[in-house]
């Protein structure tokens, strides 16, 4: 072998060493940091056995926010366990419960849905190639072996698992001295005073394209229904809320009506029960924000509807010794 | 395709394999399609542009090789210029000298018809690959270079993908030459690429895109942000639009030189420049400012057409660069006019003081040699040109007024502003890095760092490496931010 590609060869075998080095250093700060990611929190819990989970998007975070979920724990008696995400729809939702029933079980599932999830791919498949998820999921096998699986199945772009394996997200981590929390846990207890043009953003935001287009919401309409079927399959107890949001916000949701029609329809067949809390009377000063509930929003909330809910006993669940 | 982005990284070795693997003759016939691939990947009807352009000066250039009368030879080059130089104008202004004349014509009558818009998006690169197909026409006609009969390899020139974005403007008689002689793949000049990518992509990646928020907040508020911020941002701004240029410029120099090819030199360490005549003909986009020297500033006479003359000559070359400029990063406005305009002022300025300055040396020639004189020449072109750059950012000659006279008014106030400020790490790491790159900019100037790296032991070398990789890695920001000056 030649001189000048034995010295190429030695300063990428040198350069891996050191990527490793960086990766690792990356991967212990991470568990030094993680808080709010739901691989991590699996990968850390101590517990292997949970009453309930709860999925969904950040509707469904401020049950895990300050010690609320302590307080759930305390007032139902039950574990509880809260894997949701900002912004990730049920793709992303049923690739966090795949994982955590590889080696946890749960009796019963609560989702929190939000139309907005079943209209674009951005909160679909989109959201597993967002570094910011990527570079809070602690190195995992199983993940990583899902993860490649959802590119070939789902349409994930084959990038995140790329990104996920190399631990680029991780060594690239802006925030990586900084605590994992979503920024809406800082505003939890504040109450917030009403904007109308926050809220017309907010929707903008979260509906790019509008209500979409039929084969858009019929896609995520279908991966809902698999879900559903795979709660089911595993035995598991499956509820399905809405949560609360300010009158002003929910008339603006382009869509709500017919989402709510053929959600409801699609879980009445399948015998899980289906909840909308979203129109109860909440005003403003519950939530910290145009649609998220605050400590004294969710401890109303909690009371009064969430506790029954939680605390209701169905035979075959899955947690039974 | 950004230079930065996951799909060029991963292509450019896959290309550079191939060219290697193909017999050396045929090698510029897979640059021109990997170049109009490059090219064509964001945009396709881009492409279309760039073929149009090829064809009319390779038309142009052809006929300018047979005519032998002077008129014929004088209406095919201004055909070609029309033509390219026309669409340039059109693309980068017609809109915006439409909605003008709608405003004016409102003044004056108070309705104004609404004028037929292009509605065009803009070609990428355009403001760059006209440039480099102009000098051509004009280098054939003036006899600097035969017309070239390999339609491929010119359109080549035109297309080649590592400066048809943002330059540099190179010149066909460098350029065609190479092609001939063979587009050779030799370890040194990979290595030397290399070198040239990986410091490209630190300025851009690491220097300009941290920089970029600290820039782009304060601007956009300009009447609500801090004095000290708004002082932060402009200084912030000089450094990142060097850097982001730079940095562009260096990854288009490395990557052409992989393939064999040399381009020109674009800056050298233009924030040391001890005039603002010396920063903008000999180190800031110096492919830019030999243009308009050779192909503007010297065909109306230059400095030999007596002292009113060069002084129009001057500010002609800087306004029609102002107008160059405009639409690259920051939206077609009257502020780059402003920008040229000013930076004509400045050369006037030193055009006149020179006799001054020279005076000076000759009967202080201790003060005049000192390097604390030499340091206060290079801050006071600096502030010079940073002044300038604030009219270059922003969006309008209202918001850069707007920004000057906040700071002007707190100009008092921010020493005692500046000891109290609440720094963000943001702001501590921008501040580091500015100076990382400065001290690495003197030390490059007294001696090339390419000939320190060759002379230093290798554990040294690989360390330097190893550190700019472990700095794209830990501190980039990869999340595909445009580079200023390839948004026309």
């Amino acid at each position: 072998m030649s001189s000048p590609v034995k010295s190429a060869l030695r300063f990428v075998a040198i350069g891996v060493l050191l990527y490793a080095a960086l990766y690792a250093g990356a991967e212990w700060l991470l568990y030094r940091t993680g808080d709010t990611n739901p691989f991590y929190k699996i990968a850390t819990t101590p517990e292997r056995r949970f009453d309930w989970v709860i999925l969904g998007a950040s509707h469904a975070m401020p049950f895990d926010f300050a010690n609320f979920n302590a307080i759930m724990e305390r007032e139902t008696g039950l574990r509880i366990l809260d894997l949701a995400t900002p912004g990730n729809g049920v793709l992303y939702n049923r690739f966090v419960l795949e994982r955590f029933l590889e080696d946890h079980r749960t009796a019963n599932v609560l989702y929190v849905v939000d139309s907005f999830a079943f209209r674009s791919r951005a909160w679909n498949e989109d959201r597993f190639a967002d570094a910011k998820l990527l570079r809070r999921t602690p190195l995992d096998p199983s993940v990583a072996r899902r993860l490649l699986a959802y590119s070939v199945r789902e349409g994930v772009s084959p990038l995140a698992a790329l990104d996920y394996l190399s631990g680029f997200s991780k060594i690239n981590n802006r925030e990586r001295f900084q605590r994992d929390v979503w920024e809406g846990e800082a505003q939890f207890e504040r109450a917030y005073r009403p904007s109308a043009s926050a809220v017309k953003n907010r929707i903008a935001y979260l509906y790019p394209d509008g209500a979409a287009d039929e084969a858009t919401f019929a896609r995520y309409l279908t991966m809902f229904a698999d879900f559903v079927a795979y709660t089911q399959g595993r035995g598991l107890r499956l509820v399905v809320i809405k949560t609360p949001v300010p009158a002003a916000y929910r008339a603006l949701l382009p869509g709500e009506d017919a989402f709510d029609r053929i959600v409801s329809s699609l879980l009445r067949e399948r015998g899980v029960a289906y909840l909308d809390f979203s129109a109860l009377p909440y005003e403003p000063r519950l939530f910290f924000d145009t649609d998220h509930l605050n400590r004294a929003g969710l401890t109303d909330f909690f009371t009064q509807q969430l506790k029954p809910i939680l605390t209701r006993h169905e035979p075959g669940s899955a947690n039974k010794p | 395709m950004l230079f930065t982005s996951f799909s060029f990284l991963t292509l450019l070795p896959l290309a550079l394999l191939l060219h290697a693997l193909l017999p050396v003759r045929v090698r510029w016939a897979w640059l021109l399609l990997a170049s109009y691939g490059f090219y064509a990947a964001s945009a396709p009807l881009n492409a279309f542009w760039l073929g149009v352009v090829t064809l009319l000066v390779y038309a142009c250039g052809w006929g300018l090789g047979r005519a032998q009368r002077p008129v014929a030879r004088v209406a095919l080059l201004m055909l070609g210029l029309v033509a390219v130089l026309g669409l340039l104008t059109a693309f980068k202004f017609y809109d915006f000298a439409a909605g003008e004349l709608e405003r004016l014509v409102a003044v004056w009558l108070g309705t104004a018809p609404a004028l037929p818009r292009l509605g065009l998006r803009n070609p990428v690169g355009l403001s760059f690959y006209a440039f480099s197909a102009a000098s051509y026409l004009l280098d054939v006609y003036a006899g600097r270079l035969p017309a070239e009969r390999h339609a491929g390899q010119l359109a080549l020139y035109v297309a080649f993908f590592p400066k048809i974005l943002a330059g540099p403007i190179e010149r066909a008689t460098t350029f065609l030459p190479q092609l001939r002689t063979g587009l050779r793949v030799e370890p040194e000049r990979l290595v030397a690429g290399l070198q040239l990518i990986g410091w490209g992509l630190f300025k851009k990646v690491v220097i300009a895109d941290n920089l970029a928020p600290l820039v782009d907040r304060p601007f956009a508020i300009a009447a609500y942000a801090s004095p000290l911020e708004l002082v932060l941002a402009v200084y912030f701004f000089a450094f990142q639009i060097y850097c982001d240029f730079s940095g562009y410029t260096d990854i288009a120099i490395g990557v052409a030189r992989l393939f064999g090819i040399d381009l020109m030199e674009n800056f050298r360490r233009p924030y040391l420049a001890r005039s603002t005549a010396e920063f903008w003909g000999q180190r800031w986009h110096i492919s830019l400012a030999h243009w308009f020297r050779d192909y503007l500033y010297f065909p109306l006479g230059g400095s030999r057409a007596g002292r009113l003359r060069q002084y129009a000559n001057i500010m002609a070359v800087f306004t029609v660069s102002g107008l160059w400029h405009a639409g690259l990063g920051y939206g077609v406005g009257w502020t780059f006019l402003v920008w040229g305009a000013l930076n004509g002022l400045y050369n006037w300025a030193g055009l006149a003081t020179r006799p001054l300055w020279h005076a000076l040396g000759g009967h202080l020639p201790r003060i005049a040699s000192s390097p604390v004189w030499a340091v206060l020449r290079v801050l006071l072109t600096f502030h010079a040109v940073l002044l300038a750059w604030v009219f270059f950012r922003a969006t309008s000659i209202g918001q850069a007024v707007l920004i000057l006279r906040r700071i002007a008014g707190a100009l008092g106030q921010l020493p005692a502003l500046a000891l109290r400020y609440p720094y963000s790490g943001e702001q501590a790491l921008a501040v580091g890095l500015i100076a990382v790159l400065l001290a690495l900019e003197v030390l490059d100037e007294r001696r090339p760092l390419r000939e320190r790296l060759a002379a230093a032991p290798v554990y040294w070398r690989w360390t330097a490496y190893y550190g700019v990789l472990a700095a794209l890695l830990i501190l980039g920001r990869w999340q595909a931010r445009e580079f200023i000056y390839m948004q026309f």
